[in-house]
């Protein structure tokens, strides 16, 4: 099915003039790119690199100097379009003097929404970004992280089907970093559309499903992020602690059946955000003041509803499905995965002489499935394991029958 | 916001300390139109200012980028501009009427308390001739122009130009006109002269007066420098009283000289004769010759309105000024930096407060008939009046529509004064400004960057 972008742009380029109009800083080159309705779309670049101008261009804070650029179909500068976008700018541009809930409440008025509407959101945001307690201080007074938090709050005011974050995580600390990923996340789950600028990488990779890279203001490489970031050549397969003797067992099992040496064999380490974050829970959980953000809360309701664009689009869906043979669904492939890994412990199991049976259960990691049908983690969940293939272990699996190797994998 | 409490702060110093300060001639009434005149001149200067200061909350959004989320939310640009001119408009209109209230409540002080010369004339001039609304009817003197027509006919026809053919009928009729005038200007000894008043919508009803404003000046000055005459109101042909008015007043300067109401005939006319005799026999007579000159013709005042109201709508003019301004320097605003534009409209504010003085003053300077290129001296003062020229029909003049002086003396601000202000000032010249405002200002990268 074929659903209209989001965000079209087409040799896209803005040349920035100096004072006699003169071409100056050519900032973004034939840019040419397409959001689609719900993803969640990374603009990942060093800095300088033309994401900040680009977003500035799709919000009609900038005019493009020359290709084609359209929002929800119409040009950026279009005020209906204006209120259906979210926008949190690179740095929080509050007005100082206001405190927190006079902020959401005037950004609410620009948007017309009730008195009532208005209230409501704007409690239910400030328990989102943990600062419900803060909401009498001025802005002025706010931390840089806590502005980021009233700065994405304000995005959300008017539970917007596209959001623009410029930066979202900048200035924030690692708990705070984690929850706006964390709505991110969940928004994106949610079915609303997505754009994200960043330079720090792991941000990127931990919430988009699709990035366009920039460098010198061009694109250098775009796609699905679950394609750009597979390493075809490695497999890792992640397991309770073994014993050096299983080690050893699986070394041989490999190097007979693949005729290739595992690379490397280590205990994984917790990264360091998890280990921070579970200190700073112990932390709350003892009760130790702070007058800075608390821990965010759920998201609120009012931006759990399904977009209009997205209803729109399951209604269609449905109707196409009733009349048109459809390929088998992404939820067979799962189910399929499942019994491959039934099959591949079974494998290991049987390679271990069962000695694994009482451990725990090993665990394979399978390629990421995507987000859309990934059951949901929970908030607090951790980072998503990676460069792992199911169908690698198959492989193994199969070979082991045939007797059959490759050729030996480089490191 | 502190800018503002800053002015307004300026503004209370000004308006309540000005009565502890100001003397004026020491008389009661001398008081009270010295403090209105400082007190509005001062109220309207610094709302000038602070109007213009007001229109950095549009460049510090821009500097401080709150304008990235604001133009991010469905708000159309010209709404964001007009926004900014009803919020200083507003903020100028309780400022502007806050302090005539003030004003007003200080004179009422300052009448109260100030000790007057004379309980009689000075409490009565204060009263009747500067806490009132007047209406001021200029006396049009008779037609020069045609008997010097006349004249110079009958000259032609008795060939007096046949050897003078450099003169012209346009300029000898220019002086024959001038020599008219000039004699009926003079009053010789014994001499009088009638002065009649059309359209006097008065109140004519008892104990209502009228007032003649003149100004006499003497061919030589008595060694008193007191002129004696007799001034005399009514026309018996028309059933009204005749009332005899002698005067004795300073040569050189305006004189009131109060009739009653009931010398107004019923066609709304009124005839005033001025005799030059002296009708005080006890005191020594001159026999001066008594000129009315053109810069200081009569004028026959009358009450139509309280001073309340003439406060309202001389505030009401000044709100008018203030609004283009603000669009002044709002358009400037979206266009150069902050610094840059409150230069720029503090220039206007200048040229518009000086514009007739300008105009007079290059005209003046330059020589007539002379060229552009004649001297680097003409060639400046003829570009600062061609430049004048090119923008004077933006440029409002503020001289036009400053009614302090008038109210300050009792005159009426009228109603068609204060809606021709608030149709030239607001509803042309304010909405072309700010329309251009909106227009640039949507035209505009918001983001812009300079390198």
């Amino acid at each position: 099915m074929q659903t209209v972008p989001i965000v079209q742009t087409a040799e896209l380029c803005k040349t920035f003039k100096d004072f006699w109009r003169r071409p100056h800083v050519e900032a973004v080159k034939d840019l040419s790119l397409e959001i689609r309705p719900g993803e969640v779309f990374g603009l990942l670049g060093p800095n300088g690199s033309g994401k900040t101008t680009t977003i500035k261009m799709l919000l009609g804070l900038l005019y493009p100097t020359r290709g084609r650029i359209s929002v929800f179909g119409k040009p950026p500068s279009d005020v209906a379009v204006k209120g259906r976008i979210g926008f949190l700018p690179e740095e929080s541009y509050l007005y100082r003097f206001l405190v927190a809930h006079e902020t959401l409440d005037y950004y609410g008025r620009l948007f017309r929404l009730p008195s009532s509407v208005r209230r409501e959101r704007t409690d239910r945001l400030l328990d989102m970004v943990g600062l419900r307690h803060e909401a009498k201080r001025r802005v002025g007074e706010y931390s840089k992280g806590m502005a980021r938090r009233i700065g994405l709050a304000q995005a959300l005011i008017n539970d917007p089907e596209f959001l623009i974050l410029d930066e979202p995580t900048s200035g924030l600390d690692p708990i705070g970093a984690r929850q706006i990923k964390d709505v991110i996340r969940d928004l994106g789950r949610k079915g609303k559309t997505i754009l994200l600028s960043s330079h720090i990488l792991a941000d990127v990779e931990d919430v988009c499903d699709r990035v366009t890279i920039l460098y010198g203001g061009q694109q250098q490489a775009a796609g699905d992020i679950s394609d750009l970031l597979r390493k075809t050549d490695t497999t890792q397969i992640n397991a309770p602690a073994l014993e050096d003797r299983t080690i050893a067992q699986i070394r041989e099992l490999v190097q007979r059946l693949e005729r290739k040496d595992i690379l490397d064999v280590t205990n994984p380490r917790v990264s360091l955000e998890d280990f921070f974050l579970r200190i700073v829970e112990e932390a709350q959980a003892k009760n130790i003041q702070t007058s800075g953000a608390r821990g965010g809360g759920e998201i609120p309701e009012f931006l759990q509803q399904p977009t209009e664009s997205i209803t729109h689009d399951v209604v269609e869906s449905l109707v196409m499905a009733s009349s048109v043979k459809v390929e088998p669904a992404a939820v067979e492939t799962l189910v399929n995965d499942k019994s491959d890994q039934e099959r591949t412990r079974q494998l290991i199991n049987d390679l271990m002489g069962g000695a694994a049976e009482e451990k725990e259960e090993m665990e394979v990691t399978e390629v990421q499935p995507h987000r859309a049908e990934s059951s949901e983690p929970s908030s607090t969940e951790t980072a998503r394991p990676r460069s792992a293939d199911a169908g690698v272990i198959e492989r193994l699996l199969d070979g082991g029958r045939d007797g059959e190797g490759d050729s030996e994998t480089e490191s | 916001m502190k800018l503002a409490l800053v002015f307004v702060g300026f503004i209370v110093l000004v308006v309540l300390g000005l009565p502890f300060s100001i003397q004026g001639d020491s008389s009661l009434t001398g008081a009270v139109q010295s403090f209105m005149q400082y007190g509005l001149t001062a109220t309207g200067f610094l709302l000038s200012l602070l109007t213009i200061f007001m229109s950095r909350s549009l460049a510090d959004e821009l500097v401080g980028r709150q304008i990235f989320l604001l133009m991010t939310k469905p708000l159309p640009r010209w709404q964001y501009v007009a926004g900014k001119w009803v919020g200083i408009t507003v903020l100028n209109t309780s400022f502007l009427f806050g302090s005539g209230l003030t004003i007003y409540v200080m004179v009422h002080y300052i009448k109260n308390t100030h000790p007057p010369i004379d309980e009689v004339f000075d409490q009565a001039s204060l009263d009747k001739e500067v806490l009132v609304a007047r209406h001021a009817l200029p006396y049009q003197p008779p037609d020069f122009l045609r008997p010097a027509k006349q004249e110079y006919e009958r000259n032609l026809e008795e060939g007096l130009y046949e050897n003078t053919p450099e003169i012209t009928a346009r300029s000898e009729t220019a002086r024959l006109t001038k020599k008219y005038e000039a004699r009926w200007r003079v009053v010789g000894p014994s001499e009088k002269r009638v002065f009649e008043f059309e359209n006097v919508l008065c109140d004519r009803s008892t104990g209502k007066e009228v007032q003649i404003r003149y100004k006499t000046e003497v061919t030589r000055y008595p060694p008193d420098e007191v002129f004696r005459g007799l001034w005399m109101a009514g026309d018996a042909a028309k059933g009204t009283p005749v009332y005899r008015i002698p005067v004795r007043h300073v040569v050189g300067r305006f004189h009131g000289v109060r009739i009653p109401a009931d010398a107004v005939a019923e066609d709304n006319t009124l005839t005033v004769f001025f005799s030059n005799e002296n009708p005080f026999k006890d005191e020594p007579q001159y026999n001066n010759v008594i000129e009315f000159r053109k810069s200081n013709d009569l004028e026959l005042l009358f009450v139509v309105g309280s001073f309340e109201w003439n406060l309202v709508r001389l505030l009401v003019l000044m709100l008018c000024k203030l609004m283009f301004l603000a669009a002044v320097a709002l358009l400037l605003t979206t266009v150069f930096s902050f610094p840059v534009a409150c230069l720029a409209s503090f220039t206007i504010y200048v040229l518009a407060g000086t514009r007739s003085f300008i105009l007079e003053s290059c005209d003046f300077a330059s020589a007539d008939q002379a060229g552009m290129f004649t001297s680097p001296r003409e060639f400046f003062i003829q570009l600062v009046m061609h430049l004048y020229h090119t923008v004077h029909w933006v440029i409002p003049d503020f001289g036009r529509y400053d009614a302090i002086e008038s109210f300050v003396n009792g005159r009426n601000v009228g109603l068609v004064w204060v809606l021709q202000g608030v149709f030239w000032l607001v509803l042309v010249k304010t909405a072309l400004v700010l329309g251009s405002a909106m227009l640039l200002f949507h035209r505009r990268e918001v983001a812009e960057v300079s390198v």
